[in-house]
C-alpha cells in the first residue's frame, strides 16, 4: 500500500517490486485456460506399432537427408529426461568434403545404437548393463554400476559418459519407459522434420546373431566390434573425401591417474616378486634380499589396488565386481589380483608361496593387458600394451634388485636393455608419421602419433630423454663407481617416475574413436 | 534365489529413481518425474522471430520448473529449436544483475538501491541535457522485449524526456525490410502466413539459412506435400542449401544483379501477370526498360553461376500456374544495396502476380522475437503504431490517444543506429541509455565503439546480466527482468501477436523493462504523462487504440488471454471483423485483393543500379568475410545463450574461421590451426576450419563471437542505413 507521506517514486519502487514477485499459481491458471487433452498422433507414426518378435530388436533410424543441424533432438533429450546441466544422451556431428562445384556437408544425429553385441555390457565388471530381452534396448542400471568407467572405454561410439555428480555413468534407454506405453523417446518427439525414428530390425538369423549393419554410417567406427544397429538412410551419399569436422582436433584423452598409478604399482609389485626369485638362490644374500624385496612387492602391491579403488566412482559397491568374469577382463583383474595379493602376504611370511604368488602376479598382469587389448583401441593394441605391462615388471623389479644393491651388473643389463626395448616400442608409435605428408587426415593408425608430437611432445620428449638416462647412463656410472652406491635409489625412483609418465601418455595418447564431427 | 538376484542385481534404488518418468497431465507426454508439474502457462518464445508457443510446466507456486514446445499451436506444432527448449535456463544463470550498479569513484561498479540509481539516472541525464540540449541524450533499445515496453519507451523518451534519437537493434537486423516493405507497399507489412511454406511449388530462399537460423519455419516446409523446387541463393552451401532442390552461389551481393537478370529473362519469356500489373501496380514500364541491362552474359559474369544453374532457376519461376514465394533473411538485409535487393524480390513476385494466394509472396523472415513489435511500436522510424512523425494530422491523432500535449511530439523520425554513434564522435551526444542490446559486441566495426565510451559523460545499460560487453563499459546498470519474468505481447515474422508469460520471479530487486520505465517517468518528473500506462494489460488497451484504422489493427482482439486462446492472432483483425467472424482465422495472408496500402493503392517498383561492393578484396586483404549464424544453439551475441551448458555442447566456443581448401594452402595454414585474421580496422584470431562449403577467395565467421565484429567494415545502406556486416576484405596468416 502506498503510505501517505511517502516520496512517490519511493512508493512505486515498492509497488512494483511487490508486483514483480507476484506469480499466478497453477489453480489461477487452470481457471483462465483451458488445454487440449488429445495427443499428438505424431508419435505413433514414427513408432512401431508391435513388439519386436523373436529375433528382432528395436533400433534408431536416421533419415540423414532430413536431419539439417537444428539439434533440437540434443536439448530434448536433456530436458524431458530431466538430465543434468550439461548432459544429453544425444550429440549431432558434421561432415564435410565434395568439390567446389559439388561441396558437402552432412550433420549427423547419433545416440546409443543399441548394439547387438554391445561393447559396454560386455566389458561391464559388475553386470550394470542387461539388453532387453524382448526390445534389445541396451539398459543401464544406474544403482549397479560401480562408476569404473570401463564401458566409456569399450564403447566405439563415445555414448556411456561419465557423471561427476553421481559417481556412475548414464547413457541412452531409448526412452524405453515412454516406448512401454506408446509413446515416442524424447528425440524423436522432438525432431522438427521427422529425421528420427524407431523401427525393428533383425538380428538373428537361424539362431545366429548377424545383424545387418549395412545401413549404418560409414565413416563411423568399424561396426563389426559392437554390431551397432541404428540404421541411417540417406540419397546423397557423402563422396569419397568426406572427413569429419573435428578430424583435425586433437583431443588427448583423460589422464585416469588413480590407473596409471595402479599400473605402474602393480608391475612394480610383480616385479619385486619376481627380483626376489631371481636372488633367491644365491646363497650370498638370499635370505635378506628376498625377503626386502617380497616385502616391497606386498606394500607395493597394496597401494596400487588402493589406487585401483580410488578410480572408481562408488567403491563401496565393488563387492560385486566377480560378477562379470565370464566376459570382462577388468571383472578377472579384479579377481586375480585380488587372490595374488593373499597369496603375496602370505609370501612374506611363507617363502614357499612365492612362485605361486608371482606366477598369479603375472597372470593378473596379463589380464590387465588384456582389458586394454579388449578395447580396440590402435594404441592398446596387445603388440603395444603386453611389452608395457610386463616391461615394466621387469625393468622396476631389475631397477629394485639394483637398488637394493643385489645382484648389481645383471640388473644394471637388464634394467637397460629392457628399457631400450620399451623405448622401441614408445618410438615405433612415431611411424606411422613417417609416410604422413602434409594435410593428410588423422586417422586411427596415426592419432597417438599425432597426439606425442603435437599436444603431448613435451612430456614425451622427456620421457624418452629421461629414459635413456636414468635407466641406461646413470646406472652404468654407479657400476663403473663414478658415481655413490646410494644414488642406485634415486635410479629406482627415477625409473618409477619415467615409468609412471609413460603409463600416463598411454592413457593420455590413445585414440577414442566416436561418430564423427560431435566435438565442438 | 530371487532375493540373490536382487542383491547381486540392483535395479532399482536412489540413482535409478531420479531418472523416472511419470504421466505429466495437461496433454503432456511422460515428464521426469521429480519435476511433475502443477500446471502449466503458455508463452512465447523470446528468442527468434518464428514465434514458438512454449508450454511452460509450473510447479504448485506458479515457478517455472521445465518446459516442452506447445503442441497445439498453429506456428511449431509441437516443436522447438534448441534455443526454445533452453529458454528458461538463462534466467537462472549465475551473473544476473540483482541490483542497480553504480560506478565509484574508482571506477568500480557498486550496488545501489534503486531510490539511488534513479536519483543519478535523472540527475546525470538532465545535466547533460540542460548543458548540451536535450538531444544531447539519445537511447538504443532491442527487438528483444515486449511490445508494451517497446511502446512505453518510445512515449517516456520522446514525449517524457524530450529525446530526439532513439533507435534499436532491429536496425541491424530488419529495418531493411521495414523499408522496403513502406516503400513498395505503403506500410511494413509482410505479407505472408507461415502455411506459404507448405503451400508453394517454388521457394526460393536469399541470403536465408533457415535450417539453423529458422528450424522450425524449415519445419514447416518439410511439411510441404507438393513436392516442391527449392532455390537458395547463397554464397555459402549451407545446410539450407544442401537440403535445396538447386543452390546458386552467387558472388557476395551480386545477388541483386542476379535477381534484375531473372527480372529481364522472365520479360523476355513474357512469364508475367499482365492483369496483376495492369491493375495492382505502378512503375513498371521504367522498371522494364531498366532490367534490359541485366543480360545473361553479365549476370553470369558478376555473379560466377553456371548458365545451367541459370537457366534452370528461370525455367522454375517461369513455369505457369506455379505457386512461387521468395524469402529472404539477413543475406539481403545486411548489404550496403539492402533495400534495392529486398525489392528486387518485390519485383519479381509483383511482375508475376505471385501475392495474396497460399504459397505465393515476397516474405520476409524476421529476426528477433518482436522485431515486427519494434518496427510498428518502437516510435524511433515512424511514430507509435506506424504513423508518420513528420504529419501533422498523425500527431494529433497519436496525441489524442496518449493524452499528451501534441507538441511534444517530435516532427521528424530518430535519426539512425549509425548517425546516434556518428553524433556521439562529434559530442553532439553526451549520454546514452541502452537498452537489452550488446552494442559494444554487436556494431559493425565493434572497435569504434569502445573509443565513443570515452567521449560519453554518461552511459546506463540496462539488461538482465552485468557482464555484457557493454555493460561493463556502463557508469550505471539497471537490472532487468528477463523473459519468462513478465508479461506482454510479440509480433513474429507472419505478423502473429503472440503473448510471453510470467512464470519466475526475477532475481534480487530487478523490475521488468516495463517496470523500470514506469519508475523513471516517475523520477523524472512526468509519472502523470503515463498514467493511463498502469500496466502491460493497460498498455495493451492504449496499443490496441493506436492501431485501429491502421493497416495493422489489432483493435478486435480483447486482451492477452484472447491472443493466447486464440493460438495467437495475425494481425490485421479490427474491431469490425471480430463483430462480423468472432474467432480470427488461424493462417492469413494479405493483398488477396490485390489492393496494397499505398495512397492509390498499387505497389511500386523500385529500383537502382547496383553498386560495387565497398570494400572488394585485394592484393593486401585477399579474402572476402562473410559473417553469419554460426549454429543454432547460439542467439546473437550469446548474452543468453552462452549460460546454457546444453547450448554450449551445441557449438564450438571459440571463434572459427571457415576456408575454402584452396586458400588454405594459399594461405599455408592447416585445420585446428589458430591463425590471425586481420582487416584494415582490426585484427582477431580464429580456430580453422577447411571446407569447400565456401567458396574460393570466400571466407565466414559466425557473428556471435565478439572478435568479429572488430573486422566489418562499417558500410550502410543508403535506405535503410542497416549496416553491411557481411561483405569485407581481410587476410588470414598463420
Amino acid at each position: 500500500m502506498v503510505s501517505p507521506n511517502k516520496n512517490p517514486t519511493l512508493a512505486l519502487i515498492d509497488e512494483l517490486l511487490a508486483e514483480q514477485s507476484r506469480l499466478q499459481t497453477p489453480v489461477a491458471r487452470f481457471a483462465a485456460t483451458h488445454f487440449d487433452t488429445h495427443h499428438s498422433t505424431l508419435s505413433s507414426q514414427l513408432i512401431p506399432l508391435s513388439k519386436p518378435k523373436p529375433g528382432e530388436q528395436y533400433a534408431f533410424e536416421v533419415d540423414l537427408d532430413s536431419c539439417t543441424g537444428c539439434k533440437a533432438c540434443v536439448s530434448a533429450c536433456h530436458a524431458l529426461n530431466g538430465l543434468d546441466e550439461n548432459e544429453s544422451w544425444r550429440d549431432v556431428g558434421l561432415v564435410s568434403g565434395g568439390t567446389r562445384s559439388a561441396p558437402y556437408q552432412q550433420t549427423i544425429t547419433t545416440a546409443c545404437h543399441h548394439c547387438a553385441d554391445p561393447g559396454c555390457l560386455n566389458g561391464c565388471p559388475v553386470l550394470a548393463y542387461e539388453k532387453d530381452p524382448v526390445t534389445g534396448i541396451v539398459r543401464h542400471l544406474d544403482d549397479q554400476c560401480i562408476g569404473c568407467q570401463y564401458c566409456v572405454l569399450k564403447c566405439p561410439y563415445d555414448v556411456p559418459k561419465y557423471n561427476e555428480r553421481l559417481g556412475i555413468v548414464r547413457k541412452c534407454d531409448m526412452c524405453q519407459q515412454r516406448l512401454g506405453v506408446g509413446e515416442a523417446p524424447a528425440c524423436v518427439q522432438a525432431c522438427p522434420t521427422q529425421a528420427i525414428s524407431i523401427v525393428t530390425v533383425t538380428t538373428y538369423v537361424d539362431g545366429q546373431l548377424k545383424p545387418d549393419t549395412s545401413h549404418f554410417l560409414p565413416g563411423a567406427p568399424d561396426a563389426s566390434i559392437t554390431r551397432p544397429v541404428t540404421r541411417y538412410l540417406t540419397e546423397r551419399p557423402a563422396p569419397a573425401n568426406a572427413l569429419a569436422a573435428d578430424n583435425s582436433m586433437l583431443r588427448p584423452q583423460p589422464a585416469h591417474w588413480p590407473l596409471a598409478i595402479m599400473l605402474t604399482l602393480l608391475p612394480l609389485a610383480v616385479g619385486a616378486q619376481l627380483g626376489a626369485l631371481s636372488v633367491s638362490n644365491n646363497l650370498k644374500y638370499a635370505d635378506n634380499a628376498t625377503g626386502d624385496l617380497t616385502l616391497f612387492g606386498v606394500v607395493a602391491g597394496a597401494l596400487g589396488l588402493a589406487a585401483s579403488v580410488v578410480h572408481l566412482g562408488k567403491p563401496l559397491r565393488a563387492w560385486r565386481i566377480f560378477l562379470g568374469w565370464r566376459k570382462s577382463w577388468l571383472s578377472r583383474e579384479a579377481m586375480i589380483f585380488g587372490g595374488w595379493f593373499g597369496l603375496a602376504a602370505l609370501a612374506v611370511i611363507r617363502r614357499e608361496a612365492l612362485p605361486l604368488a608371482a606366477a598369479t602376479g603375472i597372470i593378473g598382469l596379463f589380464c590387465s593387458v588384456m582389458i586394454y587389448v579388449d578395447t580396440h583401441r590402435r594404441l592398446w593394441r596387445f603388440a603395444q600394451t603386453a611389452p608395457r605391462f610386463l616391461g615394466s615388471a621387469l625393468i622396476l623389479g631389475a631397477a629394485l634388485v639394483f637398488a637394493f644393491r643385489f645382484e648389481t651388473k645383471v640388473s644394471v643389463i637388464v634394467l637397460g636393455a629392457l628399457t631400450a626395448v620399451k623405448l622401441m616400442c614408445d618410438l615405433r608409435l612415431l611411424r606411422p608419421l613417417e609416410w604422413v605428408e602434409e594435410e593428410t587426415p588423422v586417422t586411427q593408425e596415426n592419432y597417438a602419433a599425432r597426439l606425442l608430437t603435437g599436444p603431448l611432445r613435451t612430456l614425451f620428449g622427456l620421457r624418452i630423454a629421461a629414459a635413456l638416462f636414468t635407466a641406461i647412463i646413470l646406472p652404468f656410472l654407479v657400476t663403473a663407481g663414478k658415481l655413490p652406491p646410494v644414488a642406485s635409489w634415486f635410479v629406482f625412483g627415477s625409473v618409477l617416475l619415467g615409468e609412471l609418465v609413460e603409463r600416463h601418455l598411454f592413457f593420455r595418447a590413445v585414440d577414442a574413436p566416436k561418430m564423427p564431427g560431435t566435438s565442438q | 534365489m530371487s532375493a540373490l538376484d536382487d542383491l547381486l542385481h540392483a535395479r532399482t534404488g536412489p540413482m535409478t529413481s531420479e531418472l523416472v518418468l511419470h504421466p505429466g497431465q495437461f496433454g503432456l507426454g511422460r515428464v521426469p518425474a521429480r519435476l511433475a508439474p502443477a500446471g502449466t502457462a503458455k508463452s512465447i518464445c523470446g528468442f527468434c522471430s518464428t514465434g514458438c508457443s512454449l508450454n511452460i510446466h509450473l510447479n504448485a507456486a506458479g515457478e517455472a520448473i521445465n518446459l516442452t514446445p506447445n503442441r497445439e499451436y498453429p506456428v511449431n506444432l509441437g516443436m522447438a529449436c534448441p534455443k526454445g527448449w533452453e529458454a528458461l535456463t538463462p534466467l537462472a544463470a549465475s551473473d544476473r544483475v540483482t541490483t542497480p550498479l553504480l560506478r565509484d569513484a574508482n571506477g568500480v561498479l557498486q550496488p545501489v538501491d534503486w531510490a539511488r540509481a534513479l536519483t543519478v539516472f535523472c540527475e546525470r541525464m538532465k545535466g547533460v541535457q540542460s548543458k548540451y540540449g536535450k538531444a544531447a541524450v539519445a537511447a538504443l533499445s532491442t527487438g528483444q522485449i515486449v511490445t508494451e515496453e517497446m511502446a512505453l519507451l518510445g512515449a517516456l523518451t520522446k514525449f517524457g524526456m524530450g529525446i530526439a534519437d532513439l533507435d534499436s537493434n532491429t536496425r541491424q537486423c530488419m529495418a531493411t525490410s521495414h523499408v522496403a516493405y513502406k516503400q513498395s507497399f505503403g506500410f511494413d507489412a509482410p505479407p505472408f502466413t507461415y502455411a506459404d511454406f507448405e503451400e508453394s511449388d517454388v521457394l526460393v530462399f536469399v541470403g536465408a539459412n533457415p535450417c539453423i537460423a529458422h528450424p522450425i519455419m524449415w519445419q514447416r516446409v518439410m511439411r510441404n506435400q507438393r513436392n516442391p523446387a527449392i532455390i537458395v541463393i547463397d554464397p555459402r552451401r549451407t545446410e539450407t542449401a544442401m537440403a535445396a532442390t538447386l543452390h546458386l552461389p552467387a558472388y557476395p551481393k551480386s545477388d541483386l544483379t542476379l535477381l534484375y537478370g531473372i527480372a529481364r529473362e522472365l520479360l523476355a519469356r513474357d512469364a508475367l501477370d499482365h492483369a496483376f500489373i495492369e491493375q495492382n501496380t505502378t512503375g513498371f514500364t521504367a522498371f522494364r526498360e531498366f532490367v534490359q541491362d541485366f543480360a545473361p552474359e553479365r549476370v553470369l559474369s558478376e555473379t560466377g553461376l553456371s548458365r545451367a544453374d541459370y537457366m534452370r532457376t528461370i525455367d522454375l519461376i517461369a513455369r505457369p500456374g506455379a505457386r512461387v514465394s521468395y524469402w529472404w533473411t539477413m543475406g539481403v538485409n545486411q548489404s550496403h544495396q539492402a533495400t534495392r535487393t529486398a525489392q528486387a524480390l518485390i519485383n519479381l513476385a509483383l511482375m508475376t502476380g505471385q501475392f495474396g494466394r497460399p504459397g505465393t509472396g515476397a516474405n520476409s523472415i524476421t529476426g528477433q522475437c518482436n522485431a515486427m513489435g519494434s518496427r510498428l511500436f518502437g516510435n524511433a522510424s515512424s511514430l507509435l503504431g506506424g504513423y508518420d512523425f513528420a504529419n501533422a494530422a498523425h500527431r494529433t491523432h497519436v496525441a489524442g490517444i496518449l493524452g499528451v500535449e501534441e507538441s511534444l511530439i517530435p516532427t521528424q523520425p530518430s535519426r539512425a543506429y549509425d548517425r546516434i554513434l556518428d553524433s556521439v564522435d562529434t559530442g553532439e551526444i553526451r549520454a546514452l541509455w541502452i537498452i537489452a542490446t550488446n552494442t559494444a559486441h554487436s556494431w559493425i566495426n565493434q572497435g569504434k565503439f569502445s573509443q565513443l565510451r570515452d567521449k560519453l559523460d554518461f552511459l546506463v545499460v540496462q539488461d538482465m546480466y552485468a557482464t555484457t560487453e557493454t555493460a561493463q563499459q556502463a557508469d550505471l546498470v539497471l537490472p532487468a527482468a528477463g523473459w519468462g519474468e513478465k508479461d506482454g505481447f510479440f509480433i513474429n515474422s507472419e505478423r502473429r501477436l503472440g503473448a510471453a508469460r510470467k512464470v519466475a520471479r526475477a532475481p534480487g530487486v530487478a523490475l521488468s523493462d516495463f517496470a523500470i520505465f514506469k519508475l523513471v517517468a516517475e523520477a523524472w518528473g512526468c509519472g502523470a504523462m503515463f498514467e493511463q500506462w498502469s500496466s502491460p494489460a493497460a498498455a495493451f488497451q492504449i496499443l490496441k487504440k493506436l492501431s485501429s484504422g491502421q493497416p495493422c489493427d489489432f483493435s478486435g482482439i480483447r486482451d492477452h488471454d484472447h491472443i493466447e486462446l486464440s493460438g495467437g492472432i495475425q494481425w490485421p483483425f479490427s474491431e469490425a471483423d471480430a463483430t462480423k467472424s468472432g474467432t480470427p482465422v488461424i493462417e492469413r495472408r494479405l493483398f488477396a485483393d490485390g489492393k496494397f496500402f499505398t495512397p492509390d493503392q498499387r505497389a511500386r517498383f523500385h529500383f537502382d543500379a547496383p553498386v560495387p561492393l565497398p570494400e572488394p578484396p585485394d592484393e593486401a586483404y585477399p579474402l572476402l568475410l562473410n559473417t553469419g549464424r554460426g549454429s543454432s544453439a547460439q542467439w546473437h551475441t550469446g548474452s543468453r545463450t552462452n549460460k546454457s551448458a546444453v547450448l554450449l555442447k551445441l557449438s564450438p566456443n571459440q571463434p572459427w574461421i571457415e576456408l575454402n581448401p584452396t586458400d588454405a594452402s594459399k594461405c599455408r595454414v592447416e585445420a585446428g590451426q589458430r591463425v590471425t585474421v586481420r582487416s584494415r580496422r582490426g585484427e582477431t584470431t580464429a580456430i580453422v576450419v577447411v571446407t569447400p562449403i565456401v567458396q574460393p577467395g570466400q571466407v565466414f565467421m559466425p557473428m556471435h563471437f565478439a572478435e568479429v565484429n572488430v573486422l566489418t567494415f562499417p558500410a550502410y545502406d543508403p535506405h535503410s542505413r542497416q549496416p553491411a556486416y557481411k561483405a569485407c576484405a581481410v587476410q588470414v596468416v598463420p
